[in-house]
């Protein structure tokens, strides 16, 4: 099952993010560190987001600038795990994923320094083809050959919503649902 | 190594690249530059817009570049410096410039173009020749903005120009650093 996918631009901003499963609670144990990837239904789960009873629909109705903060702790957690990895070994591609009781993040890293991460349940196998297939077919295609879509060059706000281009999302939202893991738990 | 690089660009040239008909892509640069010298009428102003038109190009081509080559990081500038004329350039232009006169810290070279697609057929006016238009600065721009998004700050230049009656045209690309990767606010 995939959770979402949040795209950060080499900036360090979150300037995409898009959910499917986000309600779906894998473990509905109390997560003391309030776990933003996983479930939103564990009431007063810390983190210093309000979290109220939230619905399937829109889980993040009722938390003000919470994609922000969470983009930002995303991006925190992929970039140390990241470098430490580079550290640790010589190869530039070393870290691609990690895997929690409650989820997999999947990561990947053009040379341009766009970073695509997805999120889904631990028993998905790798997501890098994915990923790829995401930038190169989808991303490439629809936003870097858009004139009109802001593809974060310019400085300012980028819409996570569609990234200025119409097609994006429908093409991303397509493509993650024909995936065989999409909705298999 | 670049040979496997010569391979790589044919390969995708003759695979993966959708082909547009040159003569129009001729044409519509010309109309472009004789746009311009027609605003602008300082042939320094043109050369400027022609260079930034073409960074702007070349931070989004990047992206298009990596994604159909599917290409790691290169080691070196030289290897950079091959991989732009063999595989860049290839797959763009259908050209493969000669990559000569490596400084000795490795940190310079030079293009020579043996044919320039965008300047088919294409004669300058004498004031273009006395006041330095360069013709093809789009292309220096292009190599400026998608090394910017590799991390590498360059700076790229025409030497000579056919179309200005020299033997060759020749780009010179200098590295001027490698740009670090940004950091996230918070975080030292």
């Amino acid at each position: 099952m995939i959770y979402n996918m949040y795209i950060f631009d080499r900036h360090c901003q979150c300037i995409y993010y898009h959910d499917w499963h986000r309600g779906h609670t894998a473990k509905p144990t109390f997560d003391p560190h309030g776990d933003p990837l996983a479930s939103h239904q564990s009431t007063g789960g810390g983190g210093g987001s309000t979290t109220t009873t939230t619905t399937m629909t829109d889980p993040r109705q009722g938390m003000n600038m919470s994609l922000e903060e969470e983009g930002k702790l995303v991006y925190g957690v992929v970039y140390s795990l990241r470098n430490l990895v580079k550290k640790l070994g010589k190869n530039q591609d070393g870290f691609i994923a990690y895997k929690t009781s409650h989820y997999k993040l999947h990561y990947y890293e053009t040379l341009t320094g766009l970073k695509f991460v997805i999120n889904s349940d631990p028993n998905v196998e790798s997501l890098q083809q994915a990923l790829r297939q995401i930038y190169t077919q989808i991303y490439v295609e629809l936003v870097v050959k858009n004139p009109l879509a802001c593809a974060t060059i310019i400085s300012g706000q980028v819409n996570p919503e569609t990234m200025g281009a119409e097609g994006f999302r429908n093409g991303v939202d397509r493509f993650v649902r024909s995936l065989t893991m999409f909705d298999t738990l | 190594m670049t040979k496997q690089y010569k391979t790589l660009g044919d390969d995708i040239w003759k695979n993966k690249v959708e082909k547009i008909n040159a003569e129009l892509f001729t044409l519509t640069y010309g109309s472009i530059v004789a746009q311009l010298v027609k605003d602008y009428e300082d042939f320094t102003e043109v050369n400027k817009q022609l260079e930034k038109m073409g960074y702007n190009i070349g931070t989004r081509l990047i992206e298009d570049f990596l994604a159909r080559s599917g290409v790691g990081r290169c080691q070196d500038f030289r290897e950079t410096a091959e991989m732009v004329s063999k595989v860049g350039f290839k797959m763009f232009l259908n050209i493969t410039p000669a990559v000569t006169n490596i400084s000795a810290d490795g940190r310079e070279f030079s293009l020579v173009l043996d044919e320039n697609p965008l300047a088919e057929c294409v004669e300058l006016p004498d004031q273009a020749l006395v006041d330095e238009l360069w013709y093809s600065n789009i292309l220096c721009g292009v190599l400026r903005g998608s090394l910017e998004m590799v991390q590498m700050q360059v700076d790229a230049f025409f030497v000579t120009d056919t179309l200005r009656g020299d033997d060759m045209t020749e780009i010179r690309v200098k590295l001027i650093r490698y740009l670090e990767e940004e950091v996230p606010a918070g975080e030292d």
